[in-house]
């Protein structure tokens, strides 16, 4: 609309230039440090090539990590994409009353931190004394080591970041809802469509847009949401059984002060997750409807 | 001082070119409609004057200097837009006093100028109102008073009615002229409601295409069209536009042989087929008529009648009855008067040329 | 008519057990952290503290620097909110306002920031504050969160909403883009301002991994990091207390989404949805 170029480079200038430093020029660094060794306080710094990358891609350790982090996405994606999909779709056409109320108490969580909801679960899971050992005793079972069994340990973790995201992702996708036409959705009624139609036919058209953002922010912030529960809670173990993609830059950083391998693995991991941008582009955003 | 002019002015949208090489000349003080349906370019001209759009090439001279790179604020424009675009936050007298603020006038000028156009526009009271409390009539009031009381010598108006129903809109139109009547701004007026644009205008531009079709006096174009586009586009119902040849000082249009006056066997000249423009309100329903024809369809619209007929060419005409008592059904055809009709040429659509008080004119019409 | 009745019921009990689900463990924290050490353990269950006890709140008091917590977190969240919607205001206004070459491009590499996982930037800001000597220090802490795409794309996406004759008539009346700013835009969509400034307050509130580590001096700690020390070894015994200090932390985000709830989901609703 406005031609003059230089205002709106004052405009814009702080934030870029704040994106600039603490976004853009870290990756550069990453790349440049993960060609050396170091341990983050000797002065000195080796030069060491492709060696760091060679490490962790010969370690059985990286397998073991990407496994991880895909468990992750797959109990995430069950938390915090279908069940909002499923619920916002009740919430949005199929409820007559309490709506208000419904949408207020189930965001709740998501106004709380992961500290918190961490320390909750961790209380709750408790094996010896927790609140669920005491329902699980009711039927005779016992409570099993919630943090410590591999595989078993992701998901206490998943359903800490369920517990927190749920709403939010509720919220997100309930917009969407309600922004169907309720024509269309009356027109097929007169059609006699069941409600499963309607979803299928009317809902997952008309909302994939919303739907597809909340799958990334699902799979992205998700195994970010993850640090907190981990790093307070398990520390990556069992065995490096609760690790992840974004835990174990981390973990090699300022546990086991290797910073050259921790950079390498930061690199790693900003490559799949452009790889999962990329591919979420090129397969998901095609098939979209969009309004305009 | 305070003309327009529009030299060789070009816009394009990529390949898209919206207006085509448009030259114009808006005099001071006059009231000048830009005409068109929907895509023709008319708003996108309007915003050029204003600098809310870039030219792409050619000179746009705003009293004698060229404005192309002159900023929108510092050309001295008061514009009315079609959406109305007044700030909902603001009370009526904020959105009024807005520009005036900006210009940095002394308090008591401010006051003055926008008690006077309040004042003008009947707004008395409604100073601390919200813009959403006010009827669609009185919001449109509100942005031609914070026009007003600018004071400046360009006055744009895009669409400014067309969000009123069809009462409103003639009051507003009546209004409209009798404020340009205080200021006498030069004022430009975006439209494509030909009522507005023959009771408002001057001059009337017709715009198709991005290209210029005819800029004349309202009377003009409809007596006048400059080619058959501007021919169906003013007037309703439109034009009847029916193939005649001419052949020995007679037109025949299909079997109906019709002789041709002297003066316009001048205007005719040489030429062989052409297209002959005749108004429904022109056409008279006969017994005996020249043109023979049979009804398919009446239509009545209480203060007139709409008739269709079918030409033995097979060609469809239309002819407006407005006296109630008159008896249509058994009319064979219609009959019309040489001084009503348009000749236009068959390839081209121009219209040929035309005769005024005994006198032929033949010169190229319309740019 | 009957049958209809029914089937809204049937659609109430999966929202039912979600409800319980995500409030249950809220009102668990709050009702923990008033029992005292005995019923913890043998009234684990039961919702109500008979007797409620303050004793852990008095407890945290006396042994640790609460307040200092409150206030650094407090400190930091403020600070962050109020340079985040600033930035995040400018730059969306250049992009609505302004035409210029690379828009797109520009726009793209801010969004583009929002998704790089935090753990790729924390070494080298790590490195950055070290150097600049701002480790242990508020501003440590605050100093990268200054910026944040989602609000730039946020904010972009609410000044889309505001239509452009209202802009242009400004512009015609020779108004400056600061005069735009300030006097069109602002006004316009404060709500919407309002309601992404809880959001962020809330979220830098609740801010973990950063402030943990630029953040090792105790004193210096935000509550999210103070809550760490109740839990070291092994699920320790001092659940109470633990709970006493997470129902204190999580209490002013709570209470800004009870009071603004309607505001903060209606703006969500608004723009959470990609357009």
């Amino acid at each position: 609309m406005n031609k003059a170029k230089w205002p709106a480079f004052w405009f814009l200038l702080p934030a870029a230039l704040l994106f600039v430093i603490f976004f853009y020029w870290p990756l550069l660094q990453n790349l440049y440090l993960s060609f050396f060794s170091w341990n983050m306080i000797s002065p000195t710094m080796k030069y060491v090539g492709l060696s760091n990358y060679i490490d962790i891609l010969g370690s059985k350790e990286v397998y073991k990590i990407i496994g991880n982090t895909v468990i992750f996405v797959l109990i995430m994606l069950l938390f915090n994409f279908v069940l909002p999909y499923l619920y916002s779709f009740i919430l949005g056409h199929l409820l007559q009353r309490g709506k208000m109320f419904y949408r207020s108490v189930l965001f709740l969580p998501a106004t709380l931190s992961l500290a918190v909801a961490s320390i909750l679960f961790l209380w709750i899971y408790n094996p010896l004394a927790g609140p669920l050992s005491i329902v699980l005793a009711w039927f005779d079972m016992e409570s099993p080591r919630w943090f410590k069994e591999n595989l078993l340990v992701i998901f206490s973790i998943c359903t800490i970041i369920g517990w927190k995201v749920f709403g939010y992702n509720l919220i997100v996708m309930l917009a969407a809802m309600v922004a169907v036409p309720r024509e269309m959705i009356e027109a097929a009624k007169l059609e006699n469509a069941s409600n499963w139609t309607i979803f299928r036919r009317i809902i997952i058209p008309m909302t994939s847009s919303t739907a597809i953002y909340v799958f990334t922010i699902t799979v992205v912030f998700g195994l970010q949401y993850v640090l907190v529960p981990v790093n307070m809670l398990t520390q990556g173990g069992p065995d490096q059984g609760s690790s992840n993609l974004v835990y174990i830059v981390y973990q090699y950083g300022f546990i086991f002060f290797q910073t050259g391998k921790s950079a390498a693995f930061a690199i790693i991991t900003m490559f799949c997750y452009m790889a999962f941008l990329y591919l979420k582009n090129k397969y998901l955003e095609k098939k979209v409807y969009y309004e305009n | 001082m305070n003309s327009i002019v529009f030299e060789n002015v070009c816009k394009s949208y990529g390949d898209a070119k919206i207006v085509k090489s448009l030259n114009l000349e808006i005099k001071e003080g006059e009231r000048l409609i830009l005409l068109g349906p929907s895509g023709c370019g008319k708003t996108t001209t309007l915003r050029m004057i204003a600098g809310l759009e870039d030219i792409t090439s050619g000179q746009l001279k705003m009293g004698g200097r060229v404005v192309n790179d002159i900023a929108p604020g510092e050309r001295n424009i008061a514009m009315v837009f079609q959406s109305y675009a007044l700030f909902p936050h603001l009370s009526v007298w904020d959105n009024i006093t807005f520009g005036l603020h900006i210009q940095k006038l002394p308090e008591a000028e401010i006051k003055k100028r926008a008690d006077e156009a309040l004042e003008i526009l009947n707004l008395r009271g409604y100073e601390n109102y919200k813009p959403k409390q006010l009827s669609g009539g009185q919001k449109q009031r509100v942005a031609l008073c914070r026009a007003l009381v600018k004071q400046s010598p360009y006055f744009l108006l895009d669409e400014p009615l067309s969000n009123l129903d069809a009462q409103l809109r003639q009051q507003a139109r009546t209004e409209l002229v009798r404020i340009h009547e205080i200021y006498k701004p030069t004022m430009i007026y975006v439209t494509h409601d030909q009522v507005e644009a023959m009771t408002v205008a001057d001059r009337i531009v017709v715009l198709k295409d991005g290209e210029l079709q005819q800029i004349a006096a309202p009377d003009t174009i409809y007596r006048h069209p400059a080619n058959t586009f501007v021919a169906g586009f003013i007037g309703a119902p439109s034009m009847n536009i029916l193939k005649a040849r001419f052949n020995r000082d007679c037109i025949c249009i299909g079997k109906a042989v019709l002789p041709v006056p002297e003066l316009w066997r001048q205007v005719i000249g040489q030429r062989r087929d052409l297209l002959l423009g005749i108004r429904p309100e022109h056409c008279r329903l006969s017994e005996d008529a020249a043109v023979q024809g049979s009804i398919t369809y009446v239509e009545n619209t209480g203060n007139q009648r709409t008739v269709e007929l079918q030409l033995e060419s097979g060609e469809n005409i239309s002819v407006t009855v407005s006296d109630r008592n008159a008896d249509v059904q058994n009319s064979s055809g219609i009959c019309f008067s040489w001084d009503d009709v348009s000749l236009f040429d068959v390839t081209s659509g121009r219209n040929i040329g035309y005769i005024e008080k005994g006198e032929v004119f033949t010169d190229a019409m319309g740019s | 008519m009957k049958t209809k009745t029914h089937q809204d019921l049937c659609w109430h009990l999966p929202l039912l057990v979600a409800v319980f689900i995500q409030l249950w463990p809220i009102v668990f924290m709050v009702s923990t952290s008033l029992k005292d050490m005995d019923q913890i353990f043998q009234a684990t269950l039961n919702p109500l503290p008979l007797p409620p006890t303050l004793n852990n709140y008095l407890t945290v008091l006396g042994n640790f620097p609460l307040f200092t917590y409150i206030y650094n977190t407090f400190f930091i969240a403020a600070f962050v909110t109020v340079f985040k919607v600033l930035t995040s205001v400018l730059a969306a206004f250049a992009f609505i306002y302004y035409d210029f070459k690379y828009k797109e491009t520009v726009f793209n590499s801010m969004l583009l920031t929002f998704f790089i996982p935090i753990t790729v930037l924390i070494m080298p800001n790590y490195l950055l504050m070290s150097r600049l000597d701002l480790l242990n220090t508020p501003w440590g802490v605050m100093l990268p969160q200054f910026v944040d795409g989602m609000g730039v794309f946020l904010m972009r996406q609410t000044m889309r909403g505001i239509p452009k004759p209202l802009l242009e008539a400004a512009v015609l009346d020779n108004a400056g883009p600061l005069q735009v700013l300030r006097k069109v835009v602002l006004p316009l969509i404060k709500p919407s301002i309002i309601a992404v400034g809880i959001l962020f307050f809330i979220n830098s509130w609740n801010e973990y991994f950063w402030p943990l580590l630029v953040l090792q001096d105790k004193e210096t700690y935000t509550l999210p990091l103070a809550l760490q020390m109740f839990i070291s070894a092994e699920g320790g015994s001092e659940w109470g207390i633990a709970m006493a200090v997470a129902t204190l932390t999580s209490l002013p985000p709570l209470a800004l989404y009870l009071v603004c709830q309607k505001f903060i989901l209606n703006t969500f609703m608004q723009s959470g949805v990609k357009g």
